[in-house]
């Protein structure tokens, strides 16, 4: 029997599904509370079993976590630099950038005056974001002078040191839709989110449909997915009105709860698989 | 006694109560750390304990929580 740890921060609707998909493929699941977890910082081998999947919805505690079991000799799916990598959008536009995956223009600054110059050069519309944030929190679209000096200065004056970068990206003029792709090793099929509003996240109140992935998106993913060194992803891509693709994020850990069922792409038993398929 | 306790304990309002509303949340096959949403007032709950089942108001997303 292979036996896996499965890490969560709440047993939302994914966690639950993930694991009964364990339980039918004769995997013992130990489950494990990030919050409960209290280990020690050296090589000893961890207690639990070879294979761990993470599905903390913490970034901060499933990156520590996942780094701190790879000394202790476990085998993490997603792999600590995954989860930083993706955790990070610079990171993850970084490595994407290395692999010559295509994407849209960005740049950071780290200085109000720096930046507006920047931005005025380049031309709006543009978009911000925090490099760490989730659910499309924080992510604006600047149209002009005004909003840019206002949002920069929010940005530069708020927060902690760490929070003072400013990511600003090509805003895309999408076709009233996103569009997502699932990667485990290989890419397993998509969804496309429509929204009225330019920000597509479902946990914004996109609504998912199901894409069938042609093959060039699909490669696309895969690559995405592998410069980011990520086992399970779920890849953003944009549209643009003239039918190019760009790769805009790369999700660690997947959430499908608001999409699985309209989309009917099943991703507990994908990810249920995969982790049994990594077991040695 | 025990109930007693478990019912004055902080956020916690007894054996199958919402801790907001009190709304009685019955059934089975429940699982330490599921989050489940209340029907009476929607809020969103963990389950914290099995054997008597025992609700607390699900912690606060983080601001790092989250796809």
């Amino acid at each position: 029997m292979k036996k896996i740890d499965l890490i969560y921060t709440r047993l939302r609707t994914e966690e639950r599904m993930i694991l009964e998909a364990l339980r039918k493929r004769d995997c013992a699941v130990e489950l494990h509370q990030d919050a409960d977890l209290v280990l020690p910082l050296d090589a000893g081998r961890w207690s639990g079993g070879n294979v761990v999947l993470m599905r903390s919805m913490s970034l901060t505690r499933s990156r520590y976590l996942a780094a701190i079991l790879e000394v202790k000799g476990a085998r993490v799916v997603n792999s600590s630099r995954a989860i930083t990598t993706c955790g990070d959008k610079i990171l993850t536009t970084l490595a994407l950038a290395a692999q010559g995956i295509p994407m849209p223009w960005s740049f950071v600054g780290f200085e109000e005056e720096a930046c507006l110059a920047e931005i005025e050069r380049r031309g709006y519309p543009v978009v911000t974001k925090p490099a760490v944030g989730s659910w499309g929190r924080m992510v604006a679209r600047i149209d002009g002078r005004s909003a840019a000096e206002g949002l920069l200065q929010m940005r530069f004056d708020m927060g902690s040191a760490q929070d003072h970068v400013a990511l600003v990206q090509q805003y895309i003029d999408k076709p009233g839709y996103d569009l997502r792709v699932y990667v485990l090793g290989r890419a397993a099929g998509g969804i496309r989110r429509r929204s009225e509003h330019w920000v597509t996240n479902t946990a914004r109140g996109a609504v998912p449909e199901r894409y069938e992935v042609p093959e060039s998106h699909a490669k696309l993913a895969e690559r995405a997915a592998a410069a980011v060194g990520a086992d399970i992803a779920a890849v953003d891509l944009l549209e643009t009105r003239g039918g190019e693709i760009l790769v805009n994020e790369v999700n660690h850990c997947v959430e499908f709860a608001r999409s699985i069922e309209s989309t009917r792409i099943p991703l507990p038993e994908l990810i249920a698989d995969y982790a049994a398929g990594v077991h040695p | 006694m025990q109930l007693q306790k478990q019912m004055e304990a902080k956020d916690v309002a007894g054996i199958n109560g919402c801790p907001t509303c009190a709304f009685e949340i019955t059934g089975d096959g429940y699982m330490e750390g599921e989050v489940v949403t209340c029907e009476g007032c929607s809020a969103e709950l963990e389950v914290v304990g099995l054997k008597p089942l025992r609700f607390a108001e699900a912690p606060e997303v983080e601001e790092d929580w989250g796809e």
